[in-house]
C-alpha cells in the first residue's frame, strides 16, 4: 500500500519540480547576465556625465544603455559585440580606457617612456655629481695665495713675540 | 655641447607641452561624430500627439532631417522657431521630410510642449532611449540630416540659431536637395 502511495506520488513530485528547476535555472542565467552588463557597463563611460562610467551613473541615459546591454546579452552578442555597437555610435569617448591600438599605443605607453627617461636622465646627472665630488676631493689644495701666506706667517710671528 | 639624448628629451617635452597646451583650448564635452558617413540607423516609435507608428522606413530617397529634443530642454526652445520655419521652408518639397525625436521626456510635458509652441512636422518618442543611443546623442538639441541613400552626411550639437540654421539651410539641405556636389564638414 505505501509503495503503491509512493508511485503514485511521484509523477506529482516530478511535475512540481521541473517548473522549479526551470526557474532556478532562469534565475542562474538572470545572474550571469546582470554580472556580465556590470563588467561591460564599467568600461563605458557615461556620456552626459563627468569620468563616470554607465555602471556608476545614474543618469536615466546610462539606466537605459544599461537596459541595451542586457536587452543584446540576451539576445546572445558577446560583450565585445556590445561594445563593438557603443563604439560606432559615440567613437572612441565612450571607452573608459583608451583601446590598444594605433596612435593610442603613445597613450598607454607614454607615461611610462617618459619615467624611463626621466629616470635615466636622473640617474645620469646624480653619477655626474657623485664622480665631480670624488674628483675634487682627491684633488690636491689649491696653493695660498703667497700675499696670503706672508699675511699668515707674520701674524703668527707676532703672537710668539 | 648638446648630446643628442638631451636633443631628443627637449622635442619630447616640447610635444608633451604642445598637446596640453592643444587640450586647453579644446572643447572637453566635444565627442567626435564617428556616424558622418554611415548608414542612417532607421527610426521608429510612436508619434508624440497621435500615437501613430511612425518609420524612416518609409521615407526611402528622401533627405531627413532629425532633430532630438525635450520639453525641459531651454535651448530646444531657442530653435523651435527656426525649425518650424524650416519645414516651412523645405516641406512642400516632395524629398524632404523633417522628424522630431523627443528624448528622455514625459509624454504630457511632450505634448505640452508642442502644443503651447505648436508644430508643423511629426515627433516620434523615444521611449527607452534606443533612437538616441543608436544616433551616439548624448544631449539636446542634436540635428541630422539624412542624404536620400540613407546615409548620415551632417551633425550639429546645440540650437539651430545664427550662423549654424543658415549653414544648415543654404549649405546642406539646399545642395542636398538640388543633388549638387555636398561640402565636407
Amino acid at each position: 500500500m505505501k509503495k503503491n502511495t509512493i508511485i503514485a506520488i511521484f509523477p506529482l513530485i516530478l511535475l512540481a519540480a521541473v517548473p522549479l528547476s526551470q526557474s532556478m535555472a532562469a534565475t542562474v542565467q538572470e545572474e550571469r547576465i546582470d554580472l556580465q552588463m556590470r563588467d561591460i557597463a564599467k568600461t563605458l563611460r557615461c556620456t552626459i556625465c563627468q569620468n563616470e562610467s554607465i555602471w556608476e551613473s545614474q543618469a536615466e541615459l546610462a539606466h537605459q544603455m544599461r537596459e541595451i546591454i542586457k536587452e543584446r546579452l540576451i539576445k546572445g552578442e558577446s560583450p565585445d559585440q556590445i561594445r563593438a555597437y557603443f563604439l560606432n555610435r559615440y567613437g572612441d569617448y565612450i571607452l573608459l580606457a583608451p583601446q590598444k591600438s594605433g596612435l593610442n599605443w603613445l597613450l598607454w605607453a607614454g607615461p611610462f617612456v617618459l619615467l624611463a627617461g626621466g629616470g635615466l636622465f636622473l640617474y645620469r646627472t646624480l653619477a655626474r655629481w657623485v664622480v665631480q665630488a670624488a674628483e675634487e676631493k682627491q684633488e690636491a689644495p689649491p696653493p695660498i695665495d703667497e700675499h696670503l701666506r706672508k699675511r699668515i706667517e707674520a701674524e703668527l710671528h707676532s703672537r710668539e713675540d | 655641447m648638446i648630446k643628442t639624448w638631451h636633443f631628443v628629451l627637449v622635442i619630447i617635452i616640447a610635444g608633451v607641452l604642445s598637446l596640453f597646451y592643444k587640450g586647453l583650448w579644446g572643447d572637453p564635452r566635444a565627442i567626435p561624430t564617428v556616424l558622418i558617413g554611415t548608414q542612417a540607423p532607421i527610426v521608429s516609435g510612436p508619434e508624440v500627439r497621435t500615437g501613430e507608428m511612425i518609420s524612416t522606413g518609409r521615407f526611402q530617397g528622401k533627405v531627413i532631417l532629425i532633430n532630438f529634443w525635450a520639453s525641459w530642454c531651454l535651448e530646444c526652445r531657442t530653435e523651435h522657431e527656426n525649425l518650424l520655419a524650416l519645414n516651412r521652408r523645405f516641406g512642400s518639397n516632395p524629398d524632404f521630410v523633417m522628424l522630431g525625436i523627443n528624448y528622455q521626456d514625459r509624454e504630457e510635458d511632450a505634448r505640452q510642449y508642442l502644443q503651447v509652441n505648436g508644430s508643423n512636422f511629426d515627433h516620434v518618442r523615444d521611449l527607452k532611449g534606443m533612437i538616441s543611443i543608436d544616433y551616439g546623442v548624448y544631449g539636446v538639441p542634436e540635428t541630422f540630416v539624412i542624404d536620400q541613400k540613407g546615409v548620415i552626411r551632417y551633425k550639429y550639437v546645440g540650437p539651430l540659431v545664427g550662423q549654424a540654421y543658415s549653414y544648415l539651410t543654404e549649405s546642406v539641405l539646399q545642395p542636398l536637395l538640388e543633388r549638387r556636389p555636398f561640402p565636407s564638414s
